[in-house]
């Protein structure tokens, strides 16, 4: 299917990236203040930084492109799931991190992906409080703060870092399913981290820092929109945790190198 | 001017050599990254122990009554042994497999006892350009400013920092998870972020709020960190709620409201 597309994809880039800094802006001023902090259940949080960035980036990118269509953490908590078109679909979440966001955590970051006939095709990933910068273009490479970034080159599991995290679930069933698989898992791999924002944990596959992330459940396509471009782009692979196609609405995700995929899958599908 | 021999001096002279140190960290990251399997242990134990001599050197000359303990010296056999003399406990690079990975929690953590009292602290990130300062007395400190613990005092609210130690065994893997299955159930969520020390640290400035860790390498791993919450206004302990023993492989960490209900969560997590 054609689309007659209002820019060009350098375009959309450079106004999500404008938007993003914009939001995080905001972040970065607010990250040391005392939060007022809402409980959307036990542990899942949103502040007024959360719904204020949503706001902005929004307004920012509903103003070039009027035709595109929106879809964000904060306004599908408030009036219900919009569902994914073929149609040019910015995914945002103004603020993946919200309880490092709470606790000063550095762990922050503005997610802003755009799907094209349901390709995640542009992703922009900001982290505005160790000011790291991560884009993708479908097609055109990877990078952060503008270098080019690679996944790495590791093909052992051992040898692998493994990033999950512990989700805002706390009933016996999802906990204990959580903990029986990372048990498993960190038999086969070198070591394990858990640092609170999906986004950051797929662009920290993108350059390097990290070799293998899964996360089951997690809020909504936005935490996986910008992160799946820059990964992919970065040589890395985005796929449902059973090894089947990615399936960004899912809320499943699984992701490493170029190399790991196989040895990862079985792991898991070992770990249930 | 700085009187030499004072508290004030031995601070100045590990933050320098921590600096130092961190300067060949900070040259080896970001090369790690595009090193080739075959030589990456190599390259890890080389800038190990690059930074532990640097930092021994730069100590033995200021203080050359002083004793040593250093996590590669120890390793290759050397003294573990801590008396009541003045003995610098170092950690060249907290958080290896970071460093090989090229993730960004790496630090050189930098301790002084003195009558085995924890007195002086310096844990420097040379990535994230981060440095923790503390002198028994005197405060903490994040790159010159004051730091203190949060002040959340409600477990459920509660941001926990625990670590997996670099074991294949089952006895250990199991406990381990089984512990942290049982604390997830009683605190907000679960960070890990592959370095004691930097955990330490994270907890004087208040982004975590609890923190316990069993098994680790030895006191070159705490050493620093335990000063540096304390004079935050923290407290550090034996995860069972007795007494810190800075050669026990044990530690846990809490602002001072959460002491009580951590340590029960512990204990019932066992």
């Amino acid at each position: 299917m054609v689309y007659r597309i209002s820019g060009s994809v350098e375009d959309f880039l450079a106004h999500a990236v404008e938007a993003a800094r914009k939001a995080g802006e905001i972040i970065r001023r607010s990250f040391y203040e005392t939060k007022l902090v809402e409980h959307k259940g036990l542990v899942d949080l949103v502040t007024e930084t959360d719904k204020a960035c949503e706001e902005l980036i929004f307004s920012s990118l509903k103003q070039q492109y009027p035709d595109h269509k929106f879809i964000g953490e904060e306004t599908t908590a408030a009036c219900g799931v919009t569902e994914l078109t073929d149609e040019p679909t910015w995914i945002v979440d103004p603020l993946d991190g919200t309880t490092n966001f709470v606790h000063g955590f550095p762990f922050v970051c503005v997610s802003i992906g755009l799907t094209i006939g349901r390709i995640p095709t542009v992703g922009v990933v900001y982290n505005p409080i160790m000011d790291e910068l991560f884009t993708a273009i479908h097609g055109k490479g990877a990078f952060l703060n503008g270098k080019s970034i690679k996944a790495s080159s590791q093909t052992e599991l051992v040898k692998s870092l493994l990033a999950t995290e512990a989700g805002t679930k706390r009933d016996k069933a999802t906990l204990d399913a959580s903990t029986n698989r990372i048990n498993s898992l960190l038999f086969k791999v070198r070591s394990l981290r858990m640092s609170g924002s999906c986004a950051l944990n797929l662009c920290g596959i993108a350059c390097g820092r990290l070799e293998l992330f899964y996360e089951v459940g997690f809020g909504g396509p936005w935490d996986v929109a910008a992160g799946a471009v820059i990964l992919t782009e970065a040589g890395g692979l985005v796929f449902d945790p059973t090894g089947k196609e990615f399936d960004i609405t899912a809320q499943r995700v699984a992701a490493s190198n170029g190399f790991l995929k196989d040895a990862f899958v079985d792991a898991l599908k070992q770990s249930e | 001017m700085t009187q030499k021999g004072s508290l004030d001096d031995f601070l100045a002279t590990a933050v320098e050599a921590a600096k130092q140190a961190g300067e060949i960290i900070r040259s080896g990251f970001y090369g790690a990254k595009q090193v080739e399997l075959k030589g990456e242990v190599d390259l890890v134990t080389e800038t190990d122990k690059k930074c532990e001599q640097l930092i021994f050197t730069f100590l033995k000359e200021q203080y050359p009554d002083h004793k040593f303990i250093g996590e590669e010296t120890a390793a290759a056999g050397g003294n573990i042994e801590l008396t009541n003399e003045p003995t610098w406990i170092v950690d060249p690079i907290d958080g290896t497999f970071n460093f090989v990975h090229g993730y960004p929690l790496v630090c050189v953590s930098i301790g002084l006892t003195i009558g085995k009292i924890a007195t002086v602290g310096v844990v420097y990130n040379p990535i994230m350009d981060e440095l923790f300062t503390a002198i028994r007395g005197k405060g903490a400190f994040l790159n010159g400013k004051p730091i203190r613990v949060s002040s959340q005092d409600k477990l459920v609210k509660s941001l926990l920092a625990a670590e997996v130690i670099a074991s294949h065994e089952k006895s250990i893997v199991d406990a381990s998870t089984n512990q942290i299955n049982s604390l997830l159930f009683k605190v907000r969520s679960l960070r890990m972020s592959g370095s004691c020390a930097i955990d330490l640290c994270w907890i004087a400035c208040g982004r975590l709020d609890l923190f316990y860790l069993v098994g680790f390498g030895g006191p070159w791993d705490v050493a620093a960190g335990a000063v540096i919450v304390s004079e935050a206004g923290g407290l550090i302990f034996d995860p069972s709620g007795k007494d810190f023993d800075i050669t026990a492989q044990r530690v846990a960490a809490s602002n001072p409201l959460l002491k009580e209900a951590f340590v029960g969560a512990l204990q019932q997590s066992e």
